[in-house]
Order: structure tokens, then sequence, then C-alpha cells
């Protein structure tokens, strides 16, 4: 099989890079082993929360130009123009979003918590004060043996922030029945149980019978996988008006914006394979001619150029063991400390030096092998070095951005 | 010595590789619809810990899964959830099974009982009063109507043809499947249409057997792994030949690939490779440039491809989908890959029928919204789900290939 471009990994940052050059034409396949770790995702894209030494961040445009040298914002061309376009990229895959590369804004995680971000899907709770929510009052509607927001925390948290919290509880007769399994009540369980219009009419009902005082009804993250239409046809049924708050992962808000970028890459005609990983792959003259993949034995799938975007170690994209950190797919040249003793931090919620561990690349996000350049083979996303996305609260938007460079890196080639 | 630490504590099926991240529970058909079914992280990775210690952890809800491979698919780090689940059954239930899951589980039993009688079986199976006692006496559901018995086998048809085979100075070999004997002979002649053309005679297996996916589905692992031993014995002989062993149906492949050695302990190393759907066969050698397909020039379709659950796990879908799209009169519409609910013999159980057809609601959905001409799938169960619940006719790929494919110009293309 042959490809313009073959892209490895199927999460933010393979899926961006992937349906921006499939939407330029190209013939493109994408290899993914599994669903990626967009389930655990907020809703958010973050740019850049905090800056290096930890104070947060307002304007990320104006506070990327004084990261580290090893930020990979410094090898993405123009921030502020992919950045419109990453957001563009995803109003179009049907993900439209609330915020601009010039101002972050504050999303709320589901324990309550304030954090600066950039995008944020249309719907979720989002403040322009990291402190401070819109509101006097809110009503907290939760669903009846919902297993996904730890309430007491979010309340506490919310109540901090000097707005006023009710909490009150529903349920419907689809609801009851799902609850008999008490361990599957959770966000995407649920989402299934109330995809149809008769389970969320009498949600809906449920909600207004609540008799809810605050200025507007705050209810968990729990509808639509595939689209924003339960979320939307929601929200105009209900009296008052309704915002969604985060839930522990697996998130729907995450889930969303997987199933609607592959689905959007897809219809494109983009190959998708959905559960292969990739077994090995044939270098010559310092390029990346083929590569081989594990439910397709002897197939060759070529292509004129390649991508890494296999995530970071929670992904396997980097993986370790008693000699060191390495990229399992191509042994790729790793940034990485050789001591063991060096990887972590002591205390847990210190900086922890693995964080900035990955792939090298050169300035045009290139990889390399024993030392020598790849031309063919970029790397995107999580699976690179030189960043702490935990830290700086970056890592979605390092993923979009270096997709969309590598892209167009590749284009203009 | 630090590396093969690493390899040793590997364990069974990959379930100490689980993060309990859930993923797999967000893509399992059954959870959606069925609060009795624990979902797949709970039946699988997480409850093998406890049946480690003891048989009286296992619980028979576990019947509840219908083996679709889903969470397989979804799980990022490779955990064969659903295999943890099937060798539980096979490993702890205590379960018999009864009459209606043995006659169900039988096929190419019951196939040569109802073909001998096709017509009579055939119409019987349709009347009331019989539907309602394979109902209430069998469990069966009513709404079921089983697939047409042919009056004559595909095999009958073959031995009539055999001498045409032979004619041939390149061979294949096709395992027909019992769907393909005793239900629908037209696609195995479909493929036979399409190897001859491209200048190939077909040879049968010395002897063949049902795959045995329903058996191990109805707690009969030991007859599947006989009926296994047989096929598997047949195939070396004709890998031998250096004959390609080819299918049509995507379930009885990942049966005979995968399970086998996953779930049945067959070893069946030295045929896996050369066992393959027919369509990812061709796809390769037209690729290769070894073969030359020609198809017809007033040939208009409008096919709507349903990704069956099987051919999901197997990672074929470029295959079949990259053959239909050889044919320039086709408009391929991708549907959203998602269960059908009827699992092979899961969806006749009356006790399952309706969970079974809320599963297949999405499905079903899509289909009327793009209204094709026809649905193409690789699974002949999934055909009878979507035709009786949708009314849209569904064909094999093969089937489409056979009827678009210009045979005189594919036949001097490939001379």
């Amino acid at each position: 099989m042959t490809f313009d471009s073959i892209i490895i990994g199927g999460g933010l940052a393979g899926l961006t890079c992937a349906l921006t050059l499939a939407k330029a034409g190209q013939r493109t396949a994408l290899v993914t082993a599994g669903q990626s770790t967009l389930h655990f995702h907020s809703g958010s894209i973050d740019l850049l929360g905090y800056d290096e030494q930890g104070r947060t961040v307002l304007h990320p445009l104006d506070a990327i130009p004084a990261l580290g040298a090893s930020h990979p914002y410094h090898k993405v061309a123009d921030v502020g123009a992919l950045a419109e376009e990453a957001a563009g990229l995803l109003a179009s895959a049907g993900l439209p979003m609330d915020g601009t590369a010039a101002r972050n804004h504050f999303r709320l995680t589901p324990m309550g918590v304030g954090k600066p971000t950039w995008l944020t899907l249309q719907g979720l709770v989002q403040s322009t004060e990291e402190q401070t929510l819109p509101w006097r009052e809110v009503t907290f509607a939760n669903i009846r043996g919902f297993l996904d927001i730890p309430t007491e925390f979010l309340v506490d948290n919310i109540r901090r922030m000097g707005t006023d919290v009710e909490v009150k509880h529903f349920t419907t007769p689809e609801l009851e029945q799902a609850r008999r399994s008490p361990s599957e009540m959770r966000a995407t369980n649920v989402a299934k149980v109330l995809a149809d219009e008769t389970s969320l009419r009498r949600v809906v009902e449920a909600i207004d019978a609540l008799g809810a005082d605050g200025e507007v009804v705050l209810l968990p993250a729990v509808l639509g996988m595939a689209d924003a239409r339960t979320e939307s046809s929601l929200r105009q049924l209900v009296e008052r008006p309704v915002r969604f708050v985060a839930t522990m992962p697996p998130s729907v808000p995450g889930v969303r914006l997987q199933s609607r970028l592959r689905q959007t890459y897809q219809q494109l005609g983009g190959m998708f394979c959905a559960s292969d990983t990739v077994t090995g792959g044939c270098f010559e003259a310092g390029r990346l001619r083929y590569v081989t993949i594990g439910n397709m034995p002897d197939e060759r799938l070529y292509a004129d150029h390649f991508v890494l975007a296999t995530g970071s170690f929670q992904s396997r994209g980097l993986m370790s063991n008693y000699h060191g950190v390495f990229e399992p797919v191509f042994g790729l040249d790793v940034d990485a400390a050789g001591d063991r003793r060096a990887w972590t931090a002591e205390y847990v919620y210190d900086a922890q030096p693995y964080m900035r561990f990955g792939v090298r690349t050169d300035e045009r996000l290139l990889t390399c092998r024993g030392g020598a350049r790849i031309d063919n083979l970029y790397a995107a996303g999580s699976v690179l070095s030189g960043h702490d996305a935990l830290k700086l609260a970056d890592g979605s938007g390092v993923d979009m951005l270096t997709a969309l460079q590598v892209a167009h890196n590749i284009l203009e080639k | 010595m630090a590396d093969e630490t690493q390899i040793e504590s590997k364990s069974a099926f990959n379930f100490e590789q689980c993060l309990k991240c859930s993923i797999c529970t967000v893509y399992c058909p059954v959870s959606a619809v069925e609060p009795d079914y624990p979902g797949p992280k709970q039946s699988g990775p997480d409850n093998e810990r406890y049946r480690l210690k003891g048989m009286e952890f296992f619980n028979e809800s576990l019947k509840l899964c219908l083996n679709c491979k889903r969470c397989e698919v979804a799980c990022p780090h490779d955990v064969k959830v659903g295999d943890i689940i099937q060798a539980a059954r096979i490993r702890y239930s205590t379960h018999t099974p009864g009459l209606r899951d043995r006659m169900l589980a039988n096929t190419d039993f019951v196939g040569t009982l109802a073909h001998n009688f096709a017509p009579l079986t055939n119409f019987a199976l349709r009347l009331a009063p019989v539907k309602a006692v394979l109902h209430g006496v069998m469990g069966i559901d009513r709404h079921r109507t089983f697939p047409a018995y042919s009056f004559h086998t595909f095999e009958q048809w073959y031995r009539r043809h055999e001498a045409e085979q032979q004619r041939f100075g390149r061979f294949v070999t096709y395992f027909h499947g019992c769907y393909a004997n005793y239900n629908y002979p037209q696609l195995a002649k479909d493929l036979v249409k399409i190897m001859n053309a491209c200048g190939y005679g077909v040879h049968l297996l010395e002897k063949e057997k049902c795959c045995g996916v329903a058996l191990i589905a109805n707690g009969l692992s030991k007859q599947a792994r006989r009926q296994g031993e047989v096929n598997m014995a047949s195939m070396r002989k004709a890998v031998a030949k250096g004959e390609p062993v080819l299918t049509t149906s995507s379930t009885c492949t990942f049966t005979m690939r995968d399970e086998y050695s996953h779930l049945l302990g067959i070893d069946n190393g030295d045929v896996r490779d050369s066992l393959t759907l027919a369509t990812r066969w061709l796809y390769r050698m037209v690729e290769d440039g070894q073969l030359k397909l020609a198809f017809r020039r007033d040939f208009k379709m409008k096919t709507a491809y349903h990704s069956a659950c099987h051919m999901e796990r197997l990672g074929w879908i470029p295959y079949s989908t990259g053959l239909l799209k050889m044919i320039p009169g086709l408009e391929l519409v991708m549907l959203e890959s998602q269960c059908c609910g009827i699992a092979g013999t899961y969806g006749f159980k009356k006790e399952n029928y309706e969970r079974s057809q809320k599963i297949g609601s999405g499905v079903f959905r899509q289909i009327e919204e793009v209204a094709p001409d026809c649905v193409s799938t690789d699974c002949e169960t999934c055909k009878w789900q979507i035709e009786m619940s949708t009314g849209c006719g569904v064909k094999n790929p093969i089937s489409i290939v056979a009827e678009a494919l210009d045979v005189e110009e594919t036949r001097r293309m490939n001379a």
C-alpha cells in the first residue's frame, strides 16, 4: 500500500496532523494502537497555562517567547497563526469552542478548581477569572448514584470562590435502570443511556422539577459522545440556563473530541487502522521507506512522509526499562537522563524530570536515529522532548500546534 | 537479566497491563444497554484477579458478553479483554448447554438436516405456530426467521463442477463455511466466478468442519477443538501444496486464525499466514500486479459498508473496502463502526432479542439515513440482522465484485 503520509498515533496530535494532510488532498493512513488519551481530556485545549516559575499566564502568546530554549513551541513558525488554524480545524469538525489565544480563560476541574486554558467546548463551565465564577449562586444538579464527580470537593471549592452552591439530586426511570449496575454509573455509560430523545426529555422534566434557585444549573458533562446535539437540545429545553462540569475520566467531552476528529478524517477518505501497531520500518539512505503493521502481515506501507505521534509514557510512545528510556517503535534518539535516579523527583508534586523526556527533533521536527537525521520521519505532540505539560499546562496546545507545523512542513516540501 | 525479569512479568492475555482506564467500557455494546452485565473491565481483567484465587468468583453474567472484541480494539495497552472473558467462561462455567443452545451451535449438523428438507424446512420455519413453538419451547425468539436453507448445498454444486476446476493451472483452496454451504451457495459461486475469471481453479478442503465459533459461544469448546483440529489438518495439506486458504466470512476467519490458538489451544501457527479472507488476497494480488480485475462499465451501485466486529478486530477493513473502491461505478459510504447486535447465535435467543435490537439500533438508523442500494459486510450473521431490522439487502463484498466484474475482459487480461 502506498500513501503520501502515514501517521502513527491516533490521539490529538495524530488526528490533527492526519486531518490537515487529508484536507490538503493527501492520501493518508493513520495507525493507532487502540483508543487515545483524549478519553481523559477535560474538553478544554490549553496553550500555555503557567510560566516556568509556576505563575498563571493570562496572555499565552506574550509568554511563549520567554519559554526555555528546548520548548517545542520554538519549532512552530507562527504560534498565533497556527493557534487560529487549530481553532478553525476544531470548529470544522463540529467542535465549536470558546476562547482566544490572546487571553486565557479558566475552566473548572471536577474538583472545582479553576485552571487557565485557551479553548473550551461550548457549554462547559468557564470563567474570565481564576478565583471567581461569574455567578452568585448556582445549583449543582447531580444524578443519583453518579460516580464520576467528587461532589463534596466540587461544592467546597466553588463556595471558596465566593459562589453559593445548592446541591440537588435527580433521577429518571432510565437512570435508575442503569444504576442496577452500581460500578457502571460512570459518565460515558450515562451518556449512552441518555442518548435517545425520550430519556433526554425525562431528564429535562426531572431538572425542571427540582425548583432550582441558582442563576445557572450545573450538570455533570454526561451528554453526547458522538456530537453536541443532545447537549444543546437539553440546554434549549431546560427552563434555567445550564452549564456542564467536566467529570472524572473517561470523559464525555474527550470522547467527543476523539470521535468527531476521527470521523471527519475518515469522511475525507483517510485510512484509519483502529487497533494496530507498527512492528517495524525499513530505513534507506536516511529515509524511512515503509513500515509494517501487526494486523497486516507481509504488507508494506510505503509513504513519502511519516509522522510519529505516539504520545508519552502513558500511551507507550515512550517506554523505559532497567537500561534506559527509549522510543519503542523505531528506537529513535531520545532526550532523557541516563542515570535512573535522575528520572524522578522524590516529592510527587515537584516537577518530575521524566515529564521532559521525549524524542529528539531538529528545528523542522525531524527525528534522528543513532545520531543521523531521518529526512522524512517527523514527530509531533507528547512524544516530543523539552517541556513539562503538567507544570506548564500546555499539553494539548503542543499536540495541536506541533502537529499542524509538521503538516505544513510536509506540504511545503 | 533485567530484560528477562520484565518479560517474565507478562501475564496471560496481557491482563496485568490493564491500567483500569475504562476505555473498553466506553466501547462495550452490551454495557450500554444491559445493567446486569458488569462491563468488560470488571468482567475481564478486574475479576480475573479474583478468579485466580478461586472459581467461586466466577459469575455466569459473563455469558452476556457478545465476544465482539470491541474492548480489545479499543484497549490502548493491548489487553486481550475479550479473550480473558471467554477463557474464563470456558474454564469456570458450570452451565450445561440445553437442546436450544446445542441446536444453534451445531450449524453444520443442523444445516445437513435442514437442507435435505429445504423447501419444507424453510416453509415451516416461517409459520407462526412453528415460531411460537420455537419461541416458547426452544427459546428461539419469534421475531427471528432462520436464514433460508438451500436445497442444494454448495458442496453438492461443487462436486458437479469439480472437473472444470481442475482444468486451471493455478489453484486456491476455499473454506466456504456453513453459511455459504447450506444457506447461501451463491456467495461461494460468486467467489468461484471471480477466481476462474482470474485464471485460478478452486479446490475445497479435503475435510471441512464448521469453524466452531457458535460452539465456543454456547459452551461447547471441546467439540469446537475437535472440529478445529480437523480443519487444521486439512488446511495443512492445502498449504503444503502451496495454495492459500481463502474464506468469505470474517468471523470464521477470525475464529480459525486467532481464537483457535488463544482460546482452544490449537496450534495453528503453520497455517495462520496462509488463511485469509478472499477480499484481502484479491486486493494484495491486484496491488502486487499479479492479477487484474476489469469491471463492467454499466455497473452502478451505492453501498454502505458495515464494519463487522470481528472484521474490525482482524484489522482488515482496508482490504475489503479497498477492493470495493476498485469498482468504478461503485459509491461507497462508510457506516460508523458499531456492533449490529446479532453476535452469531446470541441474538437468536429469546432472552437476548430485545438487547440485541437495542445494540444494533445505531447501525440501523445510519442505514436508514444513508439509504443505499445495499449494505455490504464481510459477516453473514450481520447480514441476517441488518436485513431483518432494516429491510435493506446486504451483500458480501465478494458478491458485489462478482456482480460488477467484466468476466471476459478479466479472463483476457489474466490469460
